[in-house]
């Protein structure tokens, strides 16, 4: 796989066991039993890199949520475990601290660990709640998580919501720490590139904190290293590409055709995992799923029982990334080797060396056929959802919006889905993707849609309608804007030409198969809809193969591209809203980037690139990417690696904007 | 030139030597023996104060002034600290040169870099009513035993947290000390007691009785590292014993009536007793050598060795090392020291020399390094120049050679003259050197002003200078009494193009100076925009302070500095000033939903920002008590916004939420259901399942409901409670906004083919092909025969004949044939 081989180049392996190591010295340091407190959003990414029972053998007793002041008093130590740049969790934890402190009879010793670091609002809050001195604070500086060997995500699960709704820059600094780390163990990103305003503000920063670095570096007396060169370029990655989400949110929004990503529309996966009724995965719990799900004692009600998602299993790496619509061969093609595999033992004429070597693969064979299990009936699960008729509907109305047609079915189906009371998350991606796609809706059906809308769904969606708004999701379309108006000048477009890109970039394929049956270009995700994002990496890394594509696709012939970095695609850029990126670093001794580079014996030169995604990234991106990095390596040795402030998907793009509320509730 | 083995001591099978480090150290007239001292590791500074408990000639008024007076080891006064904040029960050094004095009230004073102003903290745990003891130091902490016995601990001096340990047991603590936290095995500070006859063990969990039976001890000591204790006990007599109390070593008697003053461990192997002017220097199994001096002495231990400080002299006491045993023991025919002899018949002229080195050539590499390593331990230059060359010498006679550890060694040397110089008066052994780093010598050079020196050593061996450069400007802000330009002129010049320098830390010194306006301009040289934000609040420059924040990209600062603003200022400017910087705003606005909405509708109402402000009204619809409230809310987000045009539709669905509830308070009223918090469409839909079309009919013309979406509530709502009648009655209408496939699709997937069927042929906009498909849907096959033969489809009969069974079957081949004859 492929993945296999960037984990050659960042090795997330370290990056993994650094982060249990941190936290486990940091346990260690707190003397005896102790209680831990975690937050919840951070107990699973715990879990991503340390078992429960890694815990117990440092000393935790028990395990608490940071929520409704639920801590007890059981023992004598009390951890938290919290996001330090959170205001809202750190008034959490110093009223728990307060709670506890003037509840208990026992004198407390409190130890709490911020995650990342330690921050200067933390310390004010805990001051403004007397607790600054009872406790002992410290930190872990947890950044990037490997979700898979290629996969590097913050997990931040509130950054669309911060960067989108609220324009709270905190994700991106966060993203500029984290790549910051890496500059520091790989060399500087020799280019950086991007789209977006926030891939701007991301790689701005990494240039100020580079220049910073220079004398943070000097004062750190451990730092030998950085004090005599200063950074150099890598030697090994190649670019660092920077996609903001904000540039293309109609693949965020679109339904995800892959088998991961409807895993993910049906019933979300996070961090690795997911909750499905047990009643769809049949009674006998396969042993090779639960032991990973450590962290949390609470019992989780009986009814749910988690899956793990991930490349440990044996099966998944190989159908998480097809096409829906192909699933179904596929497993069966597994099943019917189990069976023949099956067959093979109880051939009655073995001889005891036969049986040996199938005895030594039994495990496996078994963990297969248990996955073999699971998957077919989240499979099965599956098709249901995409068999009911709505889902057929709204697929509809989301590819002719895709593919650009000036349909007038589309809105005489919208009206007609939210009738029949569709989900409204499913209802807002749909306008949501028109919205996006076309700079707007008019006015007058916007109006109109936002009454049936308010009607259908009740009036509390006044709020999620504005929240739309003001993310720029659903908007109005104005006549002065975007790119029919020459003043809106080359900076920054205010708005995408989607016809243009659409024809230049070949958004749209028409056959995703060769006549073998596989897949041919990453459109096979969407079904057709190749995504954005990932035509933006593909513009700097695969020129020669879009220009065939173009070619193919009957478009007029463009200026052939070659050469590094945008060029032979600076027209489309322009077209795409948001700042363009692209910066090349270079060492501050030039010296010193030679010795490095002799030192690697590397005359070939950096082949890994990161795809960072600010926002967030969709599994069928991920899988898209993938398909690139295959046939990157494949020609040139290159390969990818992504990183991302989290996962997203329309469905979350969704929640983020709904009021939860109800009148008289 | 004395000998080399001239201040060697015999101690057993052992030597030991006393090198004298420096002469007349303090002024003859300090009675020594009224003073406490004591020394900071790697042959640091010392500080003496005078004992209050002794009694002293009376010198007049000046000398009556109490102070913590700093020396160097050569007695250079480096610093004297007055003092009048009561009585000092402790005084003691960290590793990195903070004197720590700890008064009987229980307050730590920490003063750091030597130069700097102090930095208290109290020790709690009710230090202040029992009074603190005594305390006992290591190199990064320290334990102070307090009246009640109780024993605290402080591991760190960077936001210390002094942490009470399990309780001992009372009874007079006759003597006491600490294991440091990196040499025990539960890697947490232990304290050994001596109350009684035994020896308690006291960590943070328990206490424990070592049951010992010798007791009381006098004196109680642990070694460098940590592996070993030495016990004095009553009948005078020195035991060492392993400090897990399991194994016990060697045993001396002193045969001295009086017990010594001071017992201390000279490097891990041997130990030494303190009287007045007496030594006795104990080794392994049970050896001792006796010392004596003219005068009183102080003991000042480090990691390889011991300092003995009188007021004229100050003395090393180390065991002598091995390479330097190896080289210069009488009679030693090792190969170092033969090649050293070699090196003196080459001076000589005589060709002894080269006899003396085939005689050792079979080790000459082993010789080299053994000269080169006793070169490191001597003190003497000129002995170490004699090594050296002996080294050298060797060396140019081998053919290969690594040469680095000579290379190293000579700079080593080089910068260990320097520093031993009486002026500056560090001592450092070799060994020390190594442990304390260079970059750690450099900090301690550039605490006792040495910056020249500093910046030659660091040059020398290719350590960042830029500490040194702070370093000095700070102390130039300090203690220059020229005019600030000109400060500041000078320190940009002379900091200007080096790397790295941080011009925060200047510019906070002359803030803490009181030199606010030199900071600020100090600070504009300062590169990182963060490091800028806390100083610039401290001296009242707030905007510019968030401009510096928003720059840094760094959200927790710039937050930082709106809370600090947001006490300072009043709101409206505080507004003003967030207003022009969108981040700043947005920061504000989305820390202030979670906790401080009135702050955010003075914002918007300042801002205009009215679709926000009425937006805000409305969450507090939803999460009003009760329907009133509600409403009254839903009516004053109305009417923010009711000025403007441009919010009409807005406007009509605020208007409409509070027509909504009154239509379902009153459907409440009258049919006992819950109706509020539904939507118009599911209210609709209640209705008809409740069977009051006519309120249902009322609410969609009220709300304008669409036709269209009134039919889909209505078809699905009527299936959802499988009335057939109704569905049946329907069917007879002659038009449908949504056409009839609906009808057919929701009642089939509700299961009632026959009410389904009743709309197939109402399909017509649809192919025959599937109008057969969905009357074979409803398992009527001769139906769907009847729709082929109508379309005079052979086919399609032909695939039906397949399907069908039974009388269908029959149908079906009965079509077909009169199809043919049709034909």
């Amino acid at each position: 796989m492929a993945a296999s081989q960037a984990s050659q180049v960042i090795n997330t392996q370290d990056i993994t066991d650094k982060s249990r190591r941190d936290l486990l010295l940091l346990l260690e340091a707190v003397r005896g039993k102790k209680n831990l407190v975690i937050e919840k959003s951070l107990a699973s990414i715990i879990g991503l890199f340390v078992k429960f029972s890694t815990l117990q053998e440092y000393g935790v007793d028990k395990l608490f949520f940071l929520e409704n002041h639920n801590v007890d008093s059981s023992q004598r130590n009390i951890v938290f475990l919290a996001r330090g740049d959170n205001a809202r969790v750190v008034r959490t934890v110093a009223e728990q601290i307060r709670l506890v402190r003037s509840e208990s009879k026992i004198d407390h010793d409190f130890t709490v660990i911020w995650v990342p670091r330690r921050t200067l609002v933390s310390n004010l809050v805990l001051e403004e709640h007397g607790v600054l001195g009872e406790a002992n604070i410290t930190e872990l500086d947890l950044q990037f998580v490997p979700l898979e060997p290629d996969v590097l995500s913050l997990e931040l699960e509130d950054c669309f919501s911060d960067l989108i709704l609220r324009k709270d820059p905190t994700p991106i600094f966060a993203a500029a720490r984290s790549l910051m780390g890496l500059q520091k163990q790989y060399g500087l990103f020799p280019r950086i590139l991007g789209k977006g305003d926030n891939a701007k503000k991301l790689s701005d920063l990494l240039l100020r904190m580079r220049s910073e670095e220079d004398v943070n570096a000097s004062s750190d007396p451990s730092n030998t290293y950085l004090t005599s060169f200063g950074l150099t370029p890598s030697s090994t990655i190649e670019n660092l590409i920077i996609i903001d989400r904000e540039v293309d949110f109609p693949t965020a929004l679109a339904t995800q055709l892959t088998y991961e990503g409807l895993l993910d529309e049906v019933f979300s996966v996070s961090h690795n995992q997911t909750e499905v009724d047990s009643s769809i995965l049949g009674s006998a719990p396969a042993p090779s799923t639960q032991p990973q799900n450590g962290t949390s004692p609470a019992p989780t009600t009986a009814t749910k029982r988690k899956v793990q998602l991930d490349s440990s299993d044996k099966l998944y790496p190989e159908i998480r990334n097809v096409n829906f619509a192909t699933i179904g061969p596929l497993l069966n093609r597994t099943a019917k080797r189990l069976q023949s595999d099956q067959q093979n033992i109880h051939a009655p004429n073995q001889s005891i060396s036969d049986l040996k070597s199938f005895v030594s693969k039994l495990p496996s064979y078994q963990a297969e056929q248990a996955s073999l299990k699971i998957h077919t009936s989240l499979a099965e699960e599956i098709s249901k959802f995409t068999k009911a008729e709505t889902f057929r509907r709204v697929l509809e109305v989301e590819q002719t919006l895709l593919i650009g047609s000036e349909g007038s079915t589309v809105h005489e189906n919208i009206e007609e889905l939210i009738a029949r009371d569709t989900p409204l998350p499913t209802m807002l991606r749909l306008l949501c993707l028109e919205s996006t796609l076309s700079n707007g809706i008019r006015l007058r059906e916007l109006d109109n849609f936002k009454r049936q809308i308010l009607q259908a769904y009740g009036y509390q969606h006044l709020l999620t309608l504005t929240s739309l708004q003001k993310m720029g999701l659903l908007v109005p379309r104005e006549a002065n804007r975007g790119y029919l108006n020459p003043i809106a000048g080359s900076a920054g477009m205010g708005a995408t030409d989607w016809n243009f890109v659409r024809q230049r970039l070949q958004l749209w394929v028409d056959e995703v198969e060769d006549e073998a049956g596989k897949d041919k270009d990453i459109a096979y995700v969407f079904s057709g809809y190749a995504p954005l994002s990932v035509r933006l990496v593909q513009a700097i890394l695969q020129k020669s193969y879009l220009q065939t594509l173009a070619t193919a696709g009957g478009a007029a012939v463009a200026p052939a591209a070659t050469g590094a970095g945008w060029k032979g695609y600076d027209d489309v850029l322009a077209r795409i809203k948001g700042a363009t990126v692209d910066v090349v670093q270079k060492g501050n001794d030039t010296d010193a980037s030679h010795a490095r580079k002799t030192l690697r014996g590397n005359k070939e030169g950096p082949k890994t690139t990161i795809v960072f995604f600010v926002g967030g990234v969709t599994f069928a991106e991920i899988a898209a990417l993938r398909f690139v990095g295959k046939q990157l390596e494949e020609a040139s040795g290159r390969n990818l690696v992504i990183g991302t402030t989290g996962l997203i998907s329309g469905k979350r793009v969704a929640d983020v904007a709904i009021e939860k509320g109800t009148f008289g509730s | 030139m004395s000998k080399p083995t001239a201040d060697w001591e015999r101690v057993g099978d052992r030597f030991y030597r006393k090198t004298q480090l420096y002469t007349s150290v303090f002024n003859p007239e300090l009675e020594l023996e009224n003073y406490v001292v004591t020394g900071a590791p790697y042959s640091g500074a010392v500080a003496l104060y005078r004992d209050e408990g002794k009694i002293y000639t009376y010198r007049g008024n000046q000398a009556a002034k109490s102070t913590i007076d700093i020396h160097s080891c050569a007695g250079k006064l480096i610093r004297q600290i007055p003092w009048d904040k009561g009585r000092i029960k402790a005084l003691g050094w960290s590793e990195d040169e903070r004197l720590l004095v700890v008064t009987d009230d229980g307050i730590v004073r920490g003063y750091a870099d030597l130069q700097g102003d102090f930095t208290p903290f109290s020790l709690g745990h009710g230090a202040e009513e029992h009074g603190v003891q005594a305390c006992k130091f290591w190199s990064t902490g320290f334990v102070a035993l307090l009246g009640n016995n109780s024993v605290v601990a402080v591991t760190r001096y960077e936001e210390p947290r002094p942490q009470l340990l399990a309780s001992a047991p009372p009874g007079e603590v006759v003597s006491w000390t600490v294991i440091p936290p990196e040499y025990t095995s539960s890697r947490s500070v232990e304290v050994l007691l001596a109350i009684g006859k035994t020896v308690y063990v006291v960590d943070a969990a328990e206490c424990e009785d070592r049951s010992l039976e010798a007791g009381p001890f006098r004196h109680i000591s642990v070694s460098p590292n940590g592996k070993f204790i030495a016990l004095y006990t009553e009948d005078s007599k020195v035991w060492v014993i392993s400090s897990d109390f399991q194994d016990r070593f060697s045993e001396y008697e002193s045969k001295v009536k009086t017990p010594p003053k001071d017992l201390q461990w000279c490097g891990n192997n041997a130990v030494v007793l303190a009287w007045e002017d007496e030594l006795h220097l104990i080794g392994p199994n049970g050896a001792a050598s006796k010392f004596y001096y003219d005068s009183f002495m102080h003991l000042l231990p480090d990691i390889d060795g011991i300092r003995v400080l009188t007021g004229d002299v100050c003395d090393f006491l180390q065991k002598v090392p091995d390479p330097t045993e190896e080289v210069f023991r009488l009679g030693s025919t090792s190969p170092a020291s033969v090649l050293l002899d070699a090196l003196e018949q080459l001076e000589k002229k005589s060709p002894k020399a080269d006899d003396d080195i085939q005689l050792i050539k079979a080790n000459l590499d082993e010789a080299v390094d053994v000269c080169v390593r006793a070169a490191g331990q001597e003190y003497s230059i000129h002995r170490q120049k004699q090594l050296l060359k002996a080294a050298s010498f060797g060396k140019s006679v081998l053919d290969l050679y690594n040469s680095d550890d000579f290379v190293d060694m000579t700079e080593a040397l080089r910068v260990l003259n320097a520093v031993r110089f009486y002026e500056v008066g560090i001592p450092l052994s070799y060994d020390q050197y190594i442990r304390l780093t260079p970059e750690r010598l450099m900090q301690r050079l550039v605490n006792r002003q040495e910056y020249l020196l500093a910046l030659k050593v660091s040059e020398y061996l290719h350590l960042p200078v830029d500490r040194i450069y702070v370093h000095w400007a700070r102390q130039k802000v300090r203690s220059s009494s020229t005019d600030e330009e000109s400060i500041c002129e000078e320190i940009v010049r002379k900091l200007d193009g080096k790397r790295g320098i941080s011009f925060e830390e200047v510019a906070r010194a002359a803030y803490d100076e009181g030199r606010g306006k030199l900071a600020t301009e100090l600070l504009e040289h300062e590169p990182r925009a963060g490091k800028q934000v806390p100083l610039l609040l401290s001296v009242g420059e707030e905007s510019i302070a968030l401009d510096k924040a928003i720059e840094s990209g760094d959200t927790d600062l710039v937050f930082f500095v709106l809370l600090n603003l947001k006490k300072k200022i009043p709101l409206s400017s505080f507004f003003r000033t967030i207003n022009s910087r969108p981040v700043a705003t947005s920061i504000v606005e989305s820390s202030a939903i979670d906790q401080d909405r009135e702050l955010l509708k003075d914002l918007y109402y300042q801002d205009d920002r009215r679709i926000d402000g009425s937006n805000l009204l409305v969450s507090e619809a939803l999460s009003a008590p009760d329907m009133g409230a509600a409403t009254d809310k839903l009516k004053m987000a109305a009417k923010l916004l009711r000025d403007s045009k441009e919010f009409a539709p807005q406007v009509a669905a605020l208007e409409d939420a509070q027509k909504l509830t009154r239509f379902q308070e009153a459907f409440e009223k009258d049919l006992t259901e819950r109706y509020v918090g539904l939507s118009v469409n599911e209210t609709m839909s209640k209705l008809i399942k409740a069977g009051n079309m006519k309120r249902a009919l009322k609410v969609q013309t009220e709300f304008k409901v669409p036709e269209k979406t009134y039919w889909w509530v209505r078809l699905r709502a009527l299936v959802s409670r499988r009335d057939w009648r109704e569905l049946e009655e329907m069917s007879k209408g002659r038009k449908s906004p949504i056409g009839w496939e609906p009808f057919y699709d929701e009642i089939l997937s509700a299961g009632n083919t026959k009410i389904a069927s009743l709309y197939i042929p109402k399909c017509t906009t649809l192919t025959v092909g599937e109008r057969i498909e969905m009357w074979l849907k409803c398992g009527m096959v001769a139906k769907a025969g009847e729709e082929a033969l109508k379309a005079k489809d052979r086919n399609a009969l032909e695939e039906l004949r397949k399907q069908a069974s039974g009388p269908a079957l029959l149908d079906v081949e009965r079509m077909i044939t009169q199809l043919q004859k049709g034909r």
